[in-house]
């Protein structure tokens, strides 16, 4: 009698093991998939290290390893080499090396510190890799511009978009029998806040960034475009209309938000939101899909209750304004010697749908596609985390589109280059912690805040050209 | 002798050969340096667009005059410099103290007494960071432990604690320094005085009151004036471990400074707010002198 062999029952794909595999397949087969153009395969004699700045997270790393893929095949004497710079140092790091005449060759920025640089003439023009990227490749719902164009030229590609949404466990909702996150109001949001501050022990209802950061100041512009506010009007030479009854009322909001947050928020930039989530501290979050990869390694429990929704509605308004970080690559133009080496790896690695499905698989559903044959490449769908966060994937890569939003370009109604150097300064993040942490009124913060926006109105005037 | 005679002399040129290195050091790294700071506080300088520098005369002065933020920064400095040097004094006079006692294995201490000293700034403050989260760290975890809390205390992020770590930190890593000043001094006292002051009947607070702290006026002169100058410009401990809040509670000038040239990118305020502190310690540490009257030569 023939021995019986047990069923070989199917291992389930962990997302490290899923990366790994794809690294090993990927690597080598890139060019060619949408025809690489002949001016991306002129060989390159030039030798030394292409610098390239990155934020935190591998995709960048993935992006750089494109680019010496194309090293290898067209410019051997080259090395691109990533340096990774911490959200929080990338605009002091960015100024230093600028006002030092040696900044990174390459660099992987969001849209307002682009914005500001391309409007100060920092940056080489990239029309021509556009036309060879393929102009017509957006997916429904952006424009080229939202990365960075500015007076007819396109100065920053597309890395990809990346908005920030409500992160919700939902086991906790449904436990309390919150209701359905998709159909919140600002205050359907407090009353699941407070209500999870105050039924479940050791957890915080909602964890937002209220330090002097970066992080405070993307999830504050969301409630203030949200509520119908907006630092300056692009359409009326750029005058700031900062101090409004509406950002009087997203501050208020925080406020009313802050005694179902952590203690700690005053001081909580993104790692310490991230922590919050991942470590099952908090029931509710505004965040990017950073959090899902960690969770599905370090919590698998809080992973498998996740959702993420775009957020909760403006009563008012209706808005349910994001932050999208549009984020793209550019050359700064001071001592660059690397420019047509830097277009050229940047078009074979744009022009490789197996190199941008790597991109974004490596950190999902962090970075989104931006092209349409990215985003519809049955590759990309073999990330295991479409087996069970489809909706949540889908949200941040095509359902938040409509309620894209951010300093640089509020509302999506006019590229303003002020935010890069309003977030320089961390005017929204002061603003926000004069209220949650000084006790001030919002009626006064958002005057104090409107009055540092118009200096930062006069002092760069040369930055709007002909808008003012 | 002519001076074009005493020009040649060998032991002249040698001398002078000698200086040079150290001059050009200092022109270089020092005098340049402060030159520069000193002309830029005196111009609007942006270093994205270096071309439309101008001359600012006192007007950047003027503006920090006119900021509340360089004010408060200020009253802030003061109070860290302040209780930071009191703390290192007292602790580090205290242990200067105990370790010159002749205890066997007191070397051993001493040579531990460094590590704070050595540790990089950058590392300890990181490494502060997590220790004193008030979720994750050991700190709150050990004290709720031990019973002593019940709640977590938030260290640095709430401002009157933020300002007490940071004074912390500075108080743990340079306190050695004081000791070993202290310590090296001590071990320089006749202990004739003691034993002379024992035979008169007096007891030990009486010895220290009138032999030891008097032998270490000038030591604890001398280290006071270093550690309030250190102290004052110091940027990287406050920036590592709160970057200057929860809010602006940890502003201190240096990171005023930092702030106004790199953040808002007006290089002027950021150098003027430079000299402002140059002159307020160079004041300040003319005054200690005087008052103190270490600038008179000793009377036989």
């Amino acid at each position: 009698m023939a021995q019986k062999t047990p069923p070989v029952r199917p291992q389930p794909t962990t997302r490290r093991k899923f990366l790994s595999d794809l690294a090993a397949v990927s690597t080598g087969v890139a060019a060619g998939t949408l025809g690489l153009p002949a001016w991306a395969q002129k060989p390159s004699t030039k030798t030394g290290t292409v610098r390239v700045w990155g934020e935190p997270g591998p995709y960048a790393g993935v992006a750089v390893d494109a680019m010496n893929e194309w090293a290898k095949k067209f410019a051997p004497g080259l090395a691109f080499k990533l340096e990774t710079l911490s959200w929080d140092s990338v605009y002091v790091k960015l100024m230093t090396d600028l006002a030092a005449r040696n900044p990174a060759h390459c660099i992987s920025v969001e849209s307002p510190i682009a914005y500001q640089l391309m409007a100060d003439l920092l940056l080489e023009p990239l029309d021509d890799v556009v036309q060879k990227v393929g102009r017509n490749r957006l997916i429904d719902g952006v424009k080229w511009e939202y990365w960075g164009a500015w007076q007819g030229k396109q100065y920053v590609l597309p890395a990809h978009h990346q908005p920030h949404l409500l992160v919700v466990r939902m086991d906790v909702v449904n436990e309390l029998g919150l209701g359905d996150p998709d159909k919140w109001d600002w205050n359907d949001l407090r009353n699941a806040a407070r209500t999870i501050a105050e039924k479940k022990k050791d957890m915080a209802g909602i964890s937002l960034a209220l330090g002097r950061n970066l992080c405070t100041d993307y999830h504050f512009a969301a409630l203030l475009h949200s509520a119908g506010g907006r630092m300056f009007d692009p359409a009326n030479k750029f005058q700031v209309v900062f101090d409004s009854p509406e950002t009087v009322e997203a501050l208020e909001y925080v406020k009313s938000l802050q005694p179902y947050m952590p203690r700690g928020a005053v001081s909580y930039s993104f790692l310490e939101v991230v922590d919050s989530i991942v470590t099952g501290r908090a029931g509710i979050s505004f965040y990017w899909g950073r959090p899902y990869g960690r969770a599905a390694e370090e919590n698998k429990a809080v992973f498998a209750n996740l959702q993420s929704f775009n957020h909760a509605r403006h009563p008012k308004t209706g808005r349910r304004s994001n932050w999208n970080d549009f984020q793209g690559w550019c050359i700064p133009r001071p001592n660059n010697q690397y420019v047509e080496e830097v277009k050229a790896a940047l078009v074979y690695y744009q022009t490789s749908p197996q190199w941008l499905v790597r991109y974004c698989h490596s950190l999902m559903p962090n970075v989104s596609p931006v092209y349409k044959d990215v985003l519809n490449n049955p590759t990309l769908q073999t990330h295991p985390f479409f087996e069970t966060k489809r909706q949540t994937i889908m949200n941040y890569y095509v359902t938040s589109l409509p309620y894209s939003s951010s300093t640089a370009n509020e509302w999506l109604r006019g590229v303003n280059p002020l935010a890069g150097i309003v977030h320089g300064r961390s005017i929204l993040a002061q603003t926000v912690q004069k209220v949650a942490v000084d006790n001030w009124k919002a009626a006064d913060a958002a005057k104090w805040g409107a009055k540092e926006l118009e200096q930062v109105r006069k002092e760069n005037l040369r930055l709007l050209g002909g808008a003012v | 002798m002519s001076q074009a005679a005493d020009w040649k002399r060998a032991d002249s040129r040698i001398g002078i050969l000698f200086i040079v290195p150290f001059a050009v050091t200092a022109l270089v790294f020092m005098v340049y340096p402060v030159a520069e700071a000193v002309r830029l506080a005196f111009y609007h300088h942006n270093p994205l667009n270096p071309g439309a520098s101008s001359f600012a005369g006192l007007d950047n002065f003027r503006a920090l005059a006119a900021d509340p933020l360089f004010w408060q920064a200020f009253r802030q400095a003061a109070v860290w410099t302040f209780s930071s040097i009191v703390l290192q004094t007292v602790i580090g006079v205290a242990l200067a103290l105990l370790l010159h006692l002749p205890l066997r294995g007191i070397s051993v201490f001493r040579g531990l007494l460094l590590f704070p000293y050595i540790v990089p700034t950058v590392v300890i403050a990181l490494i502060l960071q997590w220790m004193l989260n008030a979720d994750l760290g050991v700190v709150n975890w050990s004290l709720r432990g031990a019973g002593l809390i019940d709640e977590n205390v938030y260290w640095l992020a709430s401002p009157g604690m933020a300002m007490l770590s940071t004074i912390a930190l500075n108080v743990w890593k340079y306190t050695p320094f004081v000791t070993i000043c202290v310590l090296a001094r001590l071990q320089t006292i006749p202990l004739e005085l003691y034993d002379a002051a024992k035979v008169d009947g007096a007891g030990a607070v009486r010895r220290f009151v009138d032999i030891t702290l008097p032998q270490l006026a000038e030591v604890l002169a001398v280290v006071v004036i270093f550690r309030t100058i250190w102290t004052f410009n110091k940027f990287e401990e406050i920036y590592l471990l709160t970057r200057g809040g929860p809010g602006t509670s940890t502003f201190n000038l240096a990171i005023y400074s930092f702030e106004q040239s790199v953040a808002n990118l007006k290089m002027g305020m950021g150098a003027a707010t430079g000299v402002v502190m140059m002159a307020l310690l160079f004041v300040g540490s003319l005054i200690y002198m005087r008052v103190f009257r270490f600038d008179e030569e000793p009377t036989q």
